[in-house]
């Protein structure tokens, strides 16, 4: 090797003798070994980082473990039973290792048990289980084993924590402090490719968010208003603030329904595609982002299959085979009372929207009648039964005010069975006014023989409106329920092309529309003060009317969910004027930005309608100065347009005069400039011919 | 005031035109007989028998002697207007789809579709004398048209250029010393149904199944304003003496059938020129509108719908008197 390397030099050397010198010194094999005097300074761990991470640690066990503490404590003779009942909790999670039950002198278990897993992510896992509900007195106290060491290691001495950087939340509502109180809306177009929040300011709207893909199909407001919500493939997005930041992301894979509880605390999420496993309800906090608690879906479907308390204290659904009321509470997602209220037969319910009582009923089993029952909760108090007979199907509505509940019954006088379906005939119907306010909660009850098509209470009032009768022969019926009387009729229409009922948010005022293909999109505004109809027109092919919240506009839309051909939304003030009119290709969803019930008290409010006189000019020299600055503009961009066409067009009709001799040339010389620029060659005649004069009278 | 209605066509209507004075109207329809009318009255002065097809498109020339037609029966004949005879049947190799006469009247341009294997052409022939002789006769261009057909045709006020309107919303102008394209544009995504001057013939309209009306310069090509509406548009004319466009048209004929009336938008539409606002509507056709033409003195218009009626409107002193402020 020396040899040849010494070879290698010669050759080199030959090539090129400057650097005979250089090499010299390399002459000899290099001595690799260390000096005596050497320290090594590289870390075993820089050697083999990778090997020592696996290296086994004494901890390492350790981490796998876990505390389980409320643990009932037995004696020897049904330990054998409490460890299967614990493995069964526990061994869901990952695959228990080992376990120790400790007991004391008389083999009595302590309370208390460790169990070790395969991993510490099982362990980690296993620590969710905190406050497991095994039974009524007991309740499981989980801890990783290592907790115990971290928090016995807590120095006696306190030490103020650092303080942490401060982060600025956006304020949530922002928009509610528009001076103008102008209200907002959200417009989907396409297959969500396009979102747009727009201000509905006046005289023209302007926009405060465009974003190209926000969501995937469509998107909801929370109920208060706060929140917008996107749906994703992976998940829910909640935006909020002035710019629309995000706020929270709530991943559920395919989600398709969602569902806020009243006060923005929680979110309801449900997938009901997939695989099973993924088919499934979660339950959010809103504010902090945390899973909360998983359901399987199971009874009917109907959605919201959650249907929350007003306050967010509880929450129920109908269990399966329709056997009972399962009302959860909040914060413990745990089941009230620990169990379910059983109630055999159960087909609906709904929550008052003021108070925590459930309406529900029950359809007739043999000789039990099918009954609607009011249900106080927590205390399960029934506070009214109705029983009621030949009932084939129910509805209930609650009025926004919670002041009256009443239940449409759908009644039949015959019954048939065949092939396991059952056929009624001779059907009615029957309001059932439940006077919620009132002692013992009395129950009134109008007949209508007629089919119903729509019902509605007014949100704030006492009067309801409904569609009956068959097709041509629609009417419109508006009641009134008064304290300690059964309800009133105040007005009936006659023959009215519509379907469905939309009241103003703050009552009074109702449209009465005529939506989808065979509703021809029919429009009535009016006023149920005096029964006066405002306007009656139309949007043809309407399939949406939308309120906005303050009772001032009406949106109703076309949407390309429904009909291909002319979408687009139209903006109405709550008297039917039309003041809009966007049409949009592929238009989907137009929402109204909810607002949260005011904080004004009742003599305020009271005081600010008696007032109003006063504040009128105001608010009307403001809207004239908008529309004046808006006319203004217009004039001016008119007047641009204007001149510009003008120089242009100036420009060609000098050209055209400069070629007029051209032009006399190709016509013998006769000018047909004008149409009377060539008298020599016209031929006067007089043409006489009746006519009529008609006066019509247009009233 | 309450429009005429001219009922003597059994078909579809495809074109209507004023002559040069506006005291007589044409009509052309899918029932081979093309029709003149006293534009003051709504009276029918005759008819023109002879094509054994629609009649795609009509022309009168500005003295009001000659009328042209250009029909399905692959043919394009000249009448004598007073007489409604037959001057001359010039035979085409499918059928005739636009047809106009020069500024002069010394010439004529037609153009025929692309159909039965036979390319969308354009003939321009002279029409000084117009006799017997005149069907085999040589015309002066033939200028085959590779691209989409032409659907729509104009000739300018010097009898030297034309601008065709195509298929695919193309427009072209032709310089006839030469027979070249000097100019193309395509500012339409539809078929450009129509076309029609201004009185002085610097700027044109179009209307397209794109659901719009553009006004263009006519030297230039040049895109100057653009009419908005939603349904295809199939005519569209500018008033002789106010800023106004009158824009008509409708579902697509064949689509009319399902759906209703309502739905098919048969309005006339009034656009302001300048500032392309929308500010009035005329209801009455239960059909598409296939043709509209303002009156010369611009104190009236007609419209021609695929329901067969030609509607003649006399405007109301309201519509002289609305002014747009600017």
């Amino acid at each position: 090797m020396a040899k040849k390397k010494a070879d290698e030099k010669s050759n080199s050397n030959d090539d090129d003798s400057k650097n005979e010198n250089d090499y010299s010194s390399n002459d000899e094999e290099p001595n690799f070994s260390d000096s005596d005097d050497y320290v090594d300074d590289i870390s075993d761990e820089e050697l083999l980082g990778d090997i020592l991470k696996t290296k086994p640690k004494e901890t390492d066990g350790v981490e796998s473990v876990i505390v389980v503490d409320g643990v009932p404590q037995v004696g020897p003779n049904r330990i054998e039973k409490l460890k299967s009942v614990i493995n069964k909790i526990f061994a869901k999670i990952g695959t228990i290792v080992s376990e120790y039950y400790p007991v004391n002198q008389d083999g009595h278990t302590k309370g208390f048990i460790f169990i070790e897993y395969q991993t510490p992510a099982h362990a980690a896992e296993a620590v969710k289980l905190n406050n497991f509900k095994l039974d009524k007195q007991h309740t499981f106290q989980v801890n990783l084993f290592t907790d115990f060491n971290k928090y016995d290691k807590i120095p006696d001495k306190w030490e103020p924590p650092e303080p942490q950087p401060y982060e600025g939340q956006n304020d949530l509502h922002y928009y509610l402090l528009d001076s103008d109180a102008f209200d907002q809306f959200a417009v989907v177009s396409g297959l969500g490719q396009f979102v747009q929040i727009w201000q509905h300011s006046q005289p023209d709207p302007t926009v405060v968010e465009d974003r190209h893909s926000w969501t995937q199909s469509y998107i909801k407001w929370s109920p208060l208003g706060t929140f917008l919500a996107t749906f994703h493939k992976l998940g829910i997005a909640l935006w909020a603030g002035p710019k629309f930041a995000q706020y929270r992301k709530f991943a559920h894979a395919n989600v398709q329904f969602i569902d806020f509880s009243p006060c923005e605390k929680y979110l309801v999420t449900y997938s009901p595609q997939g695989d099973p496993d993924h088919q499934k309800i979660m339950i959010w906090d809103i504010r902090t982002g945390l899973e909360k608690r998983t359901f399987q879906p199971e009874g009917p479907t109907a959605w919201p299959i959650f249907r929350w308390s007003q306050d967010d204290k509880y929450f129920a659904r109908i269990g399966s085979n329709n056997d009972a009321l399962q009302v959860y509470e909040t914060p413990s997602f745990g089941l009230l009372d620990k169990k379910s209220i059983k109630i055999s037969g159960i087909k609906d319910f709904n929550w008052s929207p003021t108070d925590n009582v459930i309406a529900y009923w029950v359809a007739e089993d043999k000789d039990v009648p099918a009954s609607v029952t009011l249900l106080e909760l927590p205390n399960r108090n029934e506070v009214r039964k109705k029983n009621l007979f030949n009932v084939a199907d129910c509805k209930i509505h609650w009025q926004k005010s919670g002041d009256f509940l009443c239940v449409k019954v759908d009644r039949y006088s015959k019954v048939r069975k065949e092939k396991n379906e059952t056929k009624y005939s001779g059907m009615y119907c029957n309001f059932e006014i439940f006077h919620m306010r009132e002692k013992q909660i009395p129950v009134d009850s109008v007949e209508c023989k007629e089919p119903i098509q729509a019902f509605a209470w007014e949100p704030i009032g006492s009067k309801f409106a409904m569609i009956h009768g068959e097709s041509p022969n629609i009417n419109v019926s508006f009641y009134e329920v008064r304290v300690g009387q059964a309800p009133i009729i105040l007005k009936k229409f006659d023959k009215k092309a519509c379907n469905h009922l939309f009241w103003a948010p703050s009552g009074q005022f109702i449209v009465l529309a005529g939506l989808g293909s065979n509703g021809g999109g029919s429009l009535e505004f009016v006023d149920t003060h005096e029964f006066l109809i405002m306007n009656t027109t139309d949007h043809f092919q309407m399939s949406d009317v939308e309120w906005d919240p303050s009772g001032r506009y009406v949106m109703t839309g076309v949407s390309f969910w429904k009909t291909k051909v002319d979408t687009g939304y139209w903006i109405w003030s709550f008297q039917g004027k039309i003041l809009k009119r966007i049409n949009m290709e592929k238009f989907a969803q137009f929402l109204w930005r909810p607002r949260p019930s005011t904080l004004l008290t009742d003599e305020k409010q009271k005081e600010i309608k008696k007032n109003l006189k006063k504040y009128y000019p105001q608010f009307e020299s403001k809207d004239r100065m908008r529309q004046s600055k808006a006319s203004k503009e217009l004039i001016e961009k008119r007047a641009a347009l204007m001149e510009k066409f003008a120089v242009y067009r100036d420009s060609r009709i000098q050209e055209y005069m400069d070629s007029k001799a051209r032009r006399l040339q190709l016509r013998n010389n006769v000018d047909t400039d004008e149409l009377d620029a060539d008298s020599d060659n016209v031929e006067e005649e007089i043409v006489e011919f009746f006519v009529k004069e008609e006066i019509t009278v247009v009233d | 005031m309450k429009p005429i209605i001219l009922q003597g066509h059994e078909r579809a209507i495809t074109q209507i035109k004023y002559n040069r004075e506006g005291d007589l109207l044409f009509s052309s329809s899918k029932d081979n007989k093309p029709n003149v009318w006293f534009s003051l009255n709504g009276e029918r002065l005759g008819t023109f028998n002879g094509h054994q097809g629609a009649v795609w498109c009509i022309d009168v020339d500005w003295t009001s002697t000659r009328f042209m037609s250009g029909a399905g029966d692959n043919s394009c004949k000249i009448w004598d207007c007073e007489t409604g005879k037959e001057l001359c049947t010039i035979s085409s190799a499918s059928s005739v789809r636009t047809c106009l006469f020069s500024y002069s009247a010394n010439m004529a341009v037609y153009t025929t579709d692309k159909a039965m294997k036979q390319p969308c052409e354009m003939f321009i022939i002279d029409t000084r004398i117009v006799d017997d002789s005149s069907s085999g006769q040589q015309p002066i261009f033939r200028i085959p048209i590779s691209g989409p057909r032409i659907s729509s045709i104009l000739w300018d006020s010097l009898d030297e250029g034309i601008i065709t309107g195509h298929e695919n919303g193309e427009l072209i102008a032709w310089d006839l010393k030469s027979g070249k394209q000097i100019n193309r544009v395509k500012d339409h995504d539809g078929l450009v149904n129509d076309m029609q001057w201004n009185k002085n013939r610097t700027m044109f309209v179009t209307a397209s199944k794109d659901h719009t009306a553009k006004l263009f310069d006519a030297k230039d090509l040049l895109l100057l304003k653009t009419y908005k509406t939603e349904r295809p548009v199939n005519s569209a004319s500018i008033s002789p003496i106010m800023d106004h466009v009158v824009v008509g048209g409708g579902q697509d004929a064949m689509d009319v059938t399902t759906t209703s009336a309502r739905v098919g938008k048969f309005d006339s539409r009034f656009f302001h020129m300048v500032f392309e606002e929308e500010f009035g509507r005329v209801k009455g056709h239960f059909g598409p509108i296939n043709s509209v033409a303002f009156h010369p003195d611009g104190k009236s218009y007609s419209s021609g719908g695929e329901d067969g009626f030609v509607r003649v409107h006399t405007f109301d002193s309201s519509y002289f008197e609305y002014n747009f402020d600017y």
